[in-house]
């Protein structure tokens, strides 16, 4: 009897049962880690041993030494159930045994491998190193795995444990994954290595898919938008290879997309958007297309500190090592030198200005030409910048191009330095001439001008050179403003006015005298006429008109200004005359001058007489005086 | 060398010595060294047309236009003109960034006479024929019997020459007193309307640019352009030369 499709439904069947059951994971994982590699006699650390899908009668032995002691331990458990895609449900358990300890001892010590048995096989993990000071330990914990030095500890949200995203990269940080509630099986993680920076300092931006599903393909990937930043490429996987990452404890395959070098150009707090992926999960027409979005991210961005050199780029950031490199430092006349100043370093690359070639005018340097070679490491930009010029000596002699300074801010040390080189001295000769030796880089124009460039070119213009003496000359104020100018100046006119001073002075004083000798022979003339009154009544006429004579005459010539003694009568008259004086007056003058005559030789005793003639010389005086 | 050069700071062999090294370093094309001898020299009172000329040249070297011009037109104030002095300011005002536009005010006659003739010869000139008259007059009075009339004829010369010499001198003096020239040292100036800092924008200006100073308030003066511009800008941009 044939059967016919009773067997071939019941295998049918059972495949389709085994298609839907739970999937347990195949491989059972074992390790153990430490929080720490280097502790004291004196501090404790922890240890942690991990089992993954391990059977139920799975027997754990933990590692025992006499170097260390147990202070306290605990166990525990967690089952994951993921449902993805239409595939079956993957569970998973994991156990954790956390053992808290001591070492007894200084020295480099060995925790001893853990062991797992189950289904007649034994597991172990792999021994632990630890370095073990007197005392205590200083620094931070770090981490050592023993058994999957690949995975990073799940448990280390619980500790300060290395960057899981960051390979071997010890400066990489990154911050912990975070599962989404929604697509717990499949999601897409920004990450940042650090989100505190300077200026120009580099952080790497890392996107990854986090599955724990099988992946076909990604489709289609949107970077975030990166404004502020200058961005390089450091990684871009063309196959999806994954790593096993842990996370909460929940493995999953880790698919590296990008890996991007971010150097910020401007300080504050910048905003890096999702990313977004459209992925394709299963195989062939099970799979079926996704689409993801990233965490966002944000960046504090600090300003360079105070006291950057003048003038100095922000791009300018890193550690940078500058040199000169010159093809030949004694050429003949029309023979071009190449210059290359090349910047390498960690930093910017391609941002990185190198600080111009300068050198005097009878070095002729044409414009340059910047090529750029990155060499990423890990995960760091660095590489170096080469700016070639080419040089064109114009005259023969000995030239120097000046030393070059490149200014930086090194963030590692905080601090800013200068990277320089140093001058380069040319000798330029006169040659036979030919342009045979020209660099293959040379443009038919550099040619040509090397062609018309052999000769020694004089020309004028440029700067004059600085004078070789000099005459010193101190501060000084205009000839005009120096004290002997304003005397020299100053002095004839006063000897002028010194001079017509004194003339005037001896004039007035010329003047003054012979005034003054008639103004007192007049005073004196009516003094003794005054004494002569006291004689008009007295017994002696002859002493009254001698008295009154004297004092006429005396008048007279103190008006006069000669003497009148010996002068006739019409010699005074004519005197009188000549001298203005009218003819009253001039009879009066000559009757009283002729009644003392008179009267001293017996004449005029009547006192009526003597009255007279008194009265008569006192008007004559009167008269003049007035 | 002046009196003022003798004593003081440095001996003359010293000046010297500080002089070539300045001369040394800018051969080496260390401006900066060059320039610090260079001032520290003028500071000491051993300046001059030559040290400030080597000194200009070296801001000129060095890139800075507005102290280039100025220790050049100094240079010249003292010295008079010089083949390369002049070609040297020549080389700075074409590198200068302002071109002063329009018809040049005109300038007062003062000046331009001023600027045409060295003042200390001038002084000199009259300082001698004024004495010199004085003299002769004194001599023909003291010496009656001596010549007379040519003695007379001499000092009128003398004389006559002291009244010109005397008016072109006035005219130094009053430029001096009066008419300030600067160069601008920033290496941009703006030019307000008023002195302040809140005072319409004019115009700008550059280091190197000649301006004439009017009036200073405060912290601001009065500048004005070759071709009669004028506006209040910060003191410290420029420099009375």
């Amino acid at each position: 009897m044939r059967r016919t499709g009773s067997g071939r439904t019941a295998l049918l069947a059972v495949l389709a049962l085994l298609a839907t059951a739970p999937a347990w994971a195949a491989d059972i994982e074992f390790y153990q880690t430490v929080d720490r590699t280097e502790v004291g006699t004196d501090d404790t650390f922890k240890l942690t041993v991990v089992v993954v899908d391990a059977p139920s009668n799975a027997q754990v032995r933990l590692p025992e030494s006499n170097d260390f002691e147990v202070l306290s331990s605990s166990r525990g458990s967690q089952r994951s159930i993921s449902l993805s895609g239409g595939g079956p449900a993957v569970i998973q358990d994991i156990t954790r045994h956390e053992l808290l300890m001591r070492p007894l001892r200084a020295g480099k010590l060995t925790i001893p491998p853990a062991t797992l048995t189950a289904g007649g096989r034994t597991y172990r993990t792999d021994a632990v190193q630890l370095t073990v000071r007197e005392g205590h330990a200083s620094g931070a914990p770090q981490a050592q795995q023993g058994g999957r030095n690949a995975l990073p500890d799940p448990f280390r949200n619980f500790r300060n444990m290395p960057d899981p995203f960051g390979g071997d990269d010890s400066d990489m940080e990154a911050d912990e994954p975070v599962i989404p509630r929604g697509d717990s099986d499949l999601f897409l993680r920004a990450s940042l290595d650090r989100d505190d920076l300077y200026v120009g300092e580099q952080a790497t931006l890392s996107l990854y898919i986090y599955s724990r599903v099988d992946l076909s393909s990604v489709d289609a990937v949107t970077m975030p938008k990166l404004e502020g930043f200058w961005t390089e490429e450091v990684e871009s996987p063309t196959q999806l290879t994954g790593e096993q990452k842990v996370v909460d404890g929940i493995p999953y395959r880790a698919y590296l997309l990008r890996r991007r070098a971010l150097f910020p150009v401007k300080s504050g707090t910048l905003l890096i958007t999702p990313a977004e992926a459209d992925i394709t999960t299963g195989f062939l027409f099970a799979g079926h297309r996704v689409h993801r979005v990233s965490n966002g991210l944000k960046v504090k961005v600090r300003p360079l500190p105070s006291g950057a050199p003048p003038n100095m780029s922000n791009a300018n950031v890193g550690s940078w090592r500058m040199s000169l490199d010159v093809s030949q430092t004694r050429v003949e006349l029309g023979q071009p030198i190449t210059v290359k100043v090349i910047l390498e370093g960690q930093g910017n690359v391609k941002n990185v200005t190198p600080p111009k070639l300068t050198g005097p005018a009878s070095l002729k340097i044409y414009e340059p030409t910047t090529t750029d070679r990155l060499m990423p490491n890990r995960n760091r930009i660095q590489g170096r910048r080469v700016v070639e010029y080419l040089v064109m000596p114009q005259r023969t002699g000995t030239f120097t191009l000046p030393e070059l300074r490149f200014p930086y801010f090194d963030p590692s040390r905080r601090q800013y330095e200068t990277a320089r080189t140093d001058p380069v001295t040319i000798t330029v000769e006169a040659g036979a001439g030919g342009v045979s030796s020209l660099p293959s880089t040379m443009t038919p124009s550099q040619v040509a001008d090397a062609a018309n460039e052999q000769k020694n070119v004089l020309t004028t213009g440029g700067l004059r050179p600085v004078r070789a003496q000099a005459h010193f000359v101190g501060p000084s104020q205009p000839v005009w403003m120096r004290p002997f100018f304003v005397v020299g100046v100053l002095a004839p006119l006063g000897l002028l006015a010194g001079v017509a001073f004194v003339g005037g002075m001896r004039g007035r004083l010329a003047t003054r005298s012979e005034a003054g000798r008639g103004r007192q022979q007049a005073k004196a003339a009516r003094k003794r006429l005054a004494e002569a009154e006291k004689l008009k009544a007295g017994a002696d006429a002859g002493a009254f008109y001698v008295e009154v004579e004297k004092a006429m005459v005396g008048f007279l010539e103190a008006q006069l200004g000669f003497p009148v003694g010996g002068l006739t009568r019409e010699a005074l008259g004519e005197k009188l005359a000549a001298a203005g004086v009218d003819a009253e007056r001039r009879a009066r003058v000559l009757f009283v001058l002729e009644a003392c005559d008179l009267g001293r030789y017996g004449g005029g005793v009547e006192p009526g007489e003597r009255r007279k003639v008194l009265a008569t010389a006192a008007a004559v005086m009167e008269g003049w005086a007035a | 060398m002046s009196d003022a050069a003798t004593q003081g700071y440095y001996t003359a062999e010293e000046a010297e010595a500080v002089f070539q090294q300045a001369n040394d370093a800018y051969g080496r094309e260390d401006y900066a060294t060059a320039q610090a001898h260079y001032e520290k020299l003028i500071a000491h009172g051993f300046g001059g047309p030559d040290v400030l000329y080597n000194l200009g040249t070296t801001h000129l070297a060095r890139g800075d236009l507005g102290r280039a011009v100025l220790a050049l037109e100094q240079a010249r104030k003292q010295g008079g003109r010089a083949s390369d002095l002049e070609a040297n300011l020549s080389l700075a005002r074409a590198r200068q960034v302002d071109k002063v536009v329009g018809a040049a005010a005109d300038e007062a006659f003062l000046p331009r006479l001023a600027a045409a003739t060295d003042g200390a010869a001038v002084a000199w000139v009259f300082f001698v024929a004024w004495l010199v008259g004085f003299a002769l007059l004194l001599f023909r009075r003291v010496f009656p019997s001596l010549r007379r009339t040519a003695v007379a004829v001499v000092a009128g010369l003398c004389l006559t020459a002291a009244v010109p010499a005397v008016l072109l001198l006035g005219a130094h003096i009053w430029v001096h007193q009066n008419v300030h020239e600067a160069v601008v040292l920033s290496p941009t100036l703006v030019a307000r309307e008023l002195p302040r800092s809140e005072g319409r924008s004019l115009f700008e200006v550059h280091a190197g640019l000649k301006v004439q100073l009017l009036e200073e308030t405060g912290k601001y003066v009065r500048i004005r352009l070759p071709n009669g511009l004028e506006g209040w800008a910060e003191r410290d941009g420029v420099a009375e030369i």
